[in-house]
């Protein structure tokens, strides 16, 4: 951010060049220095700044108009954990909710899979929700997530969070 | 007024609430770049000092301000996020001189509880992300790829709810935040986590540090080779690493900003609540850190920002006093500071109050502001236009012109003032006591009118009169020769320069004479067909003594035309239109541009660019100056040259930014001006208005002055009383030297003209003053002060118990009249049918002024009204009083004498948390709102059912972006009652960012063309960073976000005139309206601020 190259060398406190006049004297010494600033006249415009006026187009290119990606965190997190409960149990594609996002998310994986719900609870819940949407999803109510949660027997510890977020 | 508003900046923001320092606009440039809340200045570091490039508006208050640089790019980007979710990229082009939007986007979510410690944008040293904290528990990141472009964001739950501060921790191989958080305990711990932005998660960072500093409030990550963090608190500071842990401790103090000195990061400046600079210093071996020094190096204004700029220069951004230039010296002065304050910036932020007053007494409104806050608390008195300080005056009736003159041609300072009268010529010059004496010059006619003077090459003078010109010695005084106008003929107008004369005869001759030595040469005669009006042939070439064009205005045809000299050859011709014959023609040159400036007889100025090598005239602009004959004349004010037009409302024109700008003069009425640059009164002016010579000097020429008085103390309230003409303010003083902090408050007096405190009236302890209104009752003659008060207790949520004290002004004392205790903060006073109106936490109470029996004076209560929240602020007219609640937005009630009581009449039902209201007339009321937004509600009478009429509708919403503390009617210029701009009403608003800002009711058509203007603009005038004007004002708070109404955006409004010729037609096309038409009627708004 500062950019560029100070040319003083670096300050080293045990340096002991500076004066002894005491105090911070002798930690100001070596202050960075490229030559600017050197005139003691230091006025700047006394009529004002030129204000900008813009009147070229300002729209990002295409690619860099920015959006937050809309999954909830939780559904990211439930995904996630039905992804790596997936994995274990060798399902590919038992639910069609986030498949595109699934594939690349199935490899990383692979190593983080505490806090995984087991099989069985899966497969019980499996019915009520396998083939509900993400959209539909998003569209609950955090208490109804919180249920859903439930149901498909999440941590306490991950609906007590959800819990503190909504307060 | 009305409910069409137009909202326009007088003095834009000057709190500054970031800066940076980098490579903006250019790799071999450094920069700084300072945001004052929605504006950022760009200037640039040059071996002469800081140089102001660039003043750019942002559609948005800016959150968070970072310069970044991308890999491979050559130069910084910068980054800003504004506090309604937008972000952008920018990027400078130096070729274009343009800010391109790099990348721009909408990080709000739709669930979220906003922080409530401010918004925190980061990015990560590395460029791999860039980290947003917008909403408690959640963390947005948005990825960079490998080519340095934006990705789509995510959010991560983060599991800290009480989020300080967040930083990136350098020389991390995978993106790594540190986490200052407070727990539910109230114990503040920091703690690290590992971006992985493959899971978009958080795993647990290296290391985490538990129970700081319970006033741990910053972290500053430090860079390679040391890395890690300080963790700086208010009574220790932490550096912490995976591997090192040092404290030190520190006195007692809040550390607001820190600036860091060394690209190693071994050295940094940190400024804390009581304006006091120290260097952190981390020492170190072998890129180990062995232990933290703290020195104190001195006192600034409390910062905000700091950025170390290069060679000891740093600058120090404050949101309550003045930003500063300051200089580190290695050698403390007498007084053991190191800091040495080059320069300092006016920042009037944060204006709590402010009164309008007139003090001089000439119909022009001055603000006097309460400003700063702390130790940097100042009233600052601001004026639009130009002062002229008085040195010298006579009395002289009947002046017909001035000129001034040199003794020899080289004599730097003007000897001679020549003055004209009908049937004489006076000659006034500077004696040795420094006085205005009458001499002679015994080569001049003195008997009858001087036409024209001026200087002359080879130590000569030149006088032009109706018969003849004479030129004289300056050394001698005696006449050298004299050319006399053909017979039958008198020289009606004349002009010259140090070796040209061009007068012009009866019949439409023009007469063009050369000036050598000793001798007057006339070079050629012209005769045009019609009278001619005035003339000029200021030099603005190359050759300060000679002229190749002159200018002529014209009778009949109503023309200016120019002529090229010696050989008085005709090059253009305009005609100026209409019917009113050009008074005064000149030629003059500002920043490299050419100028004719033509003055009509009503007051009217029509300028163009003037083509010095073919003489063509171009960009024709007309403004309206005043209603009388106007006279022009240049003169100098440090080394720049302006015009000064001489009028019944005198004015300055000046160049800015290539652009011709206009200021008036706070003089009432001057006919003649003329530069008088003497010795004794070195840049002065002499000016004849009526029955009086002034000498004068004159204001920096700039359109709004500034003068401030610092208090020391925080000014919180202030009232002005015409009768005894003083000041009186309620204002509390901090008491840094005692280990506990403690603050006192007073009531003081000042004088209105020098600004002393004449007299103190210490409050209570834990009373502080909220409001002071000056005031007279029935049955009273006497004026009087009356202060409200609460007793502010630290055990108390809301204060229980207050006072109204009613002072007299009495040699210059506040003397203590009558005393009222109350059941809670007297938020507000009001003077209300010759009784006290105030408002007394959730009530409205009335009081009389009775004389008791002992003839000694008390308030009564009479009746009161109940059922507000907090009644804020109240505004009054006639028997209806407008209140602004906390948080039940605006109230509308009435007195009923009959009754003697006070009753709801309307209210408006939106949940708003106002912060000022203001009656713009009987049924329209204004309101700002803590969500920085404007709105304006109108009252009901005609409503069909109760329901209706109780209802206030709603008739104006718009986003100010600004927190706005008071509402005063008044205006900032003077009011002329002929002109078009002087039938508005307007109201004054001051806000925390230290604008000044003026809403000006319109009337419909003019409303309705305006906003038809304004349409136009917004597909012409792009927001920067591609963010959207509408959007930015439209009205918006938790509740709702709806488009703006019944306001207009003054700034975009006026920033037509900036616009190049080009985008003008293109505006003009669209709307099918000419161009002059525009501009007109936009110069015509700019002259409300």
């Amino acid at each position: 951010m500062e950019g560029g190259s100070t040319a003083s060398p670096p300050f080293d406190a045990s340096n002991p060049t500076a004066g002894s006049s005491g105090g911070a004297s002798k930690f100001l010494a070596n202050l960075p220095s490229r030559g600017l600033l050197s005139s003691t006249i230091l006025s700047s415009n006394p009529g004002g700044m030129r204000v900008y006026i813009c009147d070229h187009d300002t729209s990002p290119p295409e690619d860099q108009l920015i959006r937050t990606n809309q999954t909830n965190i939780l559904i990211r997190s439930l995904m996630l954990k039905n992804q790596k409960g997936d994995i274990k149990d060798g399902k590919g594609t038992s639910s069609n909710q986030g498949s595109r996002k699934r594939a690349a998310e199935k490899a990383l994986d692979k190593a983080a899979g505490k806090k995984a719900m087991s099989s069985t609870q899966l497969g019980a819940s499996q019915e009520a929700t396998s083939r509900v949407l993400d959209k539909d999803l998003q569209s609950l109510t955090v208490e109804r997530l919180r249920a859903l949660l439930k149901e498909r027997g999440l941590s306490d510890e991950l609906i007590a969070r959800l819990r503190g977020f909504n307060g | 007024m009305s409910i069409w508003n137009y909202v326009v900046t007088a003095h834009k923001p000057t709190n500054v609430t970031h800066s940076c320092v980098g490579n903006f606009t250019g790799p071999q440039e450094l920069n700084l770049i300072v945001a004052k809340c929605t504006r950022i200045e760009i200037h640039l570091l040059t071996p002469q000092g800081l140089q102001a490039m660039l003043d750019v508006p942002i559609y948005g208050r800016i959150a968070t301000l970072e310069l970044f640089r991308p890999h491979g790019e050559t130069q910084d980007l910068l980054f800003v996020a504004t506090e309604r979710y937008k972000f952008c990229v920018l990027q400078w082009d130096a070729e274009a001189a343009e800010v391109i939007t790099r990348a721009m986007g909408d990080v709000s979510d739709r669930i979220g509880r906003p922080t409530d410690n401010g918004q925190i944008g980061i990015i990560d040293p590395d460029c791999r992300l860039i980290g947003l904290h917008l909403y408690d528990g959640l963390f947005k990141v948005i990825p960079f790829d490998n080519k340095g472009q934006l990705k789509e964001a995510f959010n991560i739950r983060l599991e800290e709810l009480q989020v300080l501060d967040i930083k990136f921790l350098y020389g991390c191989p995978r993106p790594t935040i540190v986490v200052l958080y407070q727990d539910n305990k109230d114990a503040r711990h920091v703690k690290t986590y590992e971006v992985t932005l493959k899971d978009k998660d958080f795993v647990e960072g290296p290391w985490s540090q538990n129970n700081l500093d319970n006033g741990a409030d910053l972290l500053i990550p430090v860079p390679p080779p040391l890395c890690g963090v300080l963790i700086i608190g208010e009574e220790t500071i932490v550096y912490c690493s995976a591997s090192a842990f040092k404290a030190i401790p520190i006195r007692p103090s809040i550390t607001r900003a820190y600036g860091r000195v060394d690209a190693d990061g071994s050295r940094y400046l940190l400024g804390d609540h009581n304006g006091l600079l120290h260097l952190l210093v981390i020492t170190h071996e072998r890129e180990k850190v062995t232990g933290l020094k703290i020195e104190l190096l001195g006192e600034t204004s409390v910062a905000s920002s700091i950025s170390y700029l290069d060679n000891a220069v740093v600058f120090v951004g404050s949101s309550y006093g003045d930003s500063q230039l300051i200089k580190l010296n290695l050698h403390p002065d007498a007084k053991g500071s190191y800091v040495e304050v080059l320069e300092r910036y006016v920042n009037l932020g944060p204006i709590v109050d402010f009164c309008v007053v007139d003090l001089e007494r000439q119909g022009q409104g001055q603000v006097v502001t309460c400003s700063g806050a702390y130790k940097d608390g100042s009233l600052r008195i601001v004026r639009n236009g130009i002062g002229i300080n008085e040195q010298a005056s006579v009395e002289l009736q009947g002046i017909k012109g001035m000129w001034s003159l040199r003794s020899a041609s080289d004599d730097p300072y003007d000897t001679f003032l020549v003055v004209s009268f009908i049937s004489e010529t006076r000659i006034l010059a500077m004696n040795l006591e420094d006085e205005l004496e009458e001499t002679e010059i015994e080569g001049f006619y003195s008997n009858v009118q001087t036409l024209f003077c001026h200087d002359a090459i080879y130590d000569q003078l030149v006088q032009v009169t109706s018969t003849s010109v004479r030129l004289v010695s300056s050394t001698s005084r005696e006449l050298r020769h004299e050319w006399f106008a053909p017979a039958g003929y008198s020289v009606n107008v004349a002009t010259a320069s140090a070796t040209q004369v061009l007068l012009a005869t009866g019949g439409g001759h023009l007469v063009y004479l050369e000036i050598g030595d000793g001798v007057l040469t006339e070079v050629k005669n012209a005769q045009l067909e019609y009278d001619i009006s005035c003339l000029d042939i200021n030099p603005i070439g190359d050759n300060p003594n000679y002229s190749q064009l002159a200018a002529v205005g014209m009778w009949t045809d109503i023309s200016v035309r120019i002529f090229s000299l010696p050989d008085l050859n005709l090059i253009t011709k305009e005609h100026l239109g209409g019917e009113i014959i050009p008074r005064s023609v000149l030629l003059c040159s500002f920043e490299g541009i050419s100028y004719l400036l033509c003055a009509l007889g009503d007051g009217h100025l029509l300028n163009f660019v003037l083509n010095t090598s073919n003489g063509e005239l171009t960009d024709r602009k007309k403004v309206s100056l005043g209603t009388q004959p106007i006279a022009l004349r240049t003169f100098s004010s440090k080394n720049a040259t302006h015009v000064f037009a001489a009028s019944d409302r005198p004015t300055v024109i000046y160049s800015s930014n290539k652009k011709l700008l206009y200021s008036n003069v706070n003089l009432k009425e001057v006919s003649y001006m003329c530069p008088f640059n003497s010795a004794a009164f070195p840049d002065s002016l002499a000016i004849a208005k009526e029955g009086e010579l002034t000498i004068g000097t004159i204001d920096d020429i700039q359109k709004l002055h500034i003068r401030s008085i610092p208090l020391g103390e925080h000014a919180r309230r202030i009232c002005h009383q015409e009768q005894t003409r003083t000041f009186a303010i309620c204002s509390l003083k901090y008491n840094q030297s005692s280990v506990e902090d403690s603050e006192m408050h007073f009531i003081r007096l000042l004088d209105d003209q020098t600004f002393e405190f004449i007299s103190t009236y210490p409050l209570d302890q834990f009373e502080c003053g909220c409001s002071i209104l000056s005031c007279s009752f029935s049955d009273d003659s006497n004026v009087y002060y009356c202060v409200g008060t609460a007793y502010v207790m630290p055990e108390e949520n809301e204060p229980t118990k207050g006072r109204i004290l009613v002072f007299a002004v009495e040699d210059g004392k506040l003397q203590l009249i009558a005393e009222k205790e109350t059941k809670g903060a007297v938020y507000s006073l009001n003077a209300f049918n010759g009784k006290l109106l105030a408002a007394i936490n959730q009530k409205i109470q009335l009081y009389k002024w009775m004389l008791r029996d002992d003839g000694s004076r008390e308030l009564q209560s009479e009746c009161g009204h109940h059922g507000h929240i907090l009644a804020l602020y109240v505004q009054t007219r006639g028997d209806f009083i407008v209140v602004g609640d906390l948080m039940k937005s605006i109230s509308l009630l009435i007195y009923k004498h009959e009754e003697g009581a006070i009753e709801e009449r309307a209210r408006d039902y939106n949940a708003n948390w106002m912060s000022a209201v203001e009656i713009l007339d009987d049924d329209i009321y204004l309101g700002a709102e803590n969500n920085f937004n404007l709105f304006t509600v109108r009252k009901n009478s005609e409503g069909a059912t109760d329901e209706e009429r109780g209802r206030l509708e709603v008739v104006g919403e718009y986003h100010l972006g600004e927190f706005v503390n008071r509402f005063r009617h008044g205006s900032l210029v003077m009011r002329l009652p002929d002109s078009d701009v002087g039938q508005i009403p307007t109201v004054i608003f001051g806000t925390v960012n230290g604008v000044i800002g003026v809403i000006a009711s319109l009337p419909h058509e003019q409303y309705a063309f305006l906003e038809m203007l304004q349409t136009n603009l917004r597909k012409i005038i792009k927001g920067v960073g591609g963010l959207s004007h509408e959007q930015w004002r439209s009205f918006y708070n938790e509740k709702k976000t709806v488009d703006a109404k019944n306001f207009l955006d003054g700034d975009l409004i006026e920033s037509f005139l900036d616009l190049s010729r080009n985008r003008m037609e293109e505006i003009s096309k669209a709307m099918n309206v000419p161009v002059d038409e525009l501009m007109k009627r936009v110069e015509e708004l700019t002259r409300l601020h």
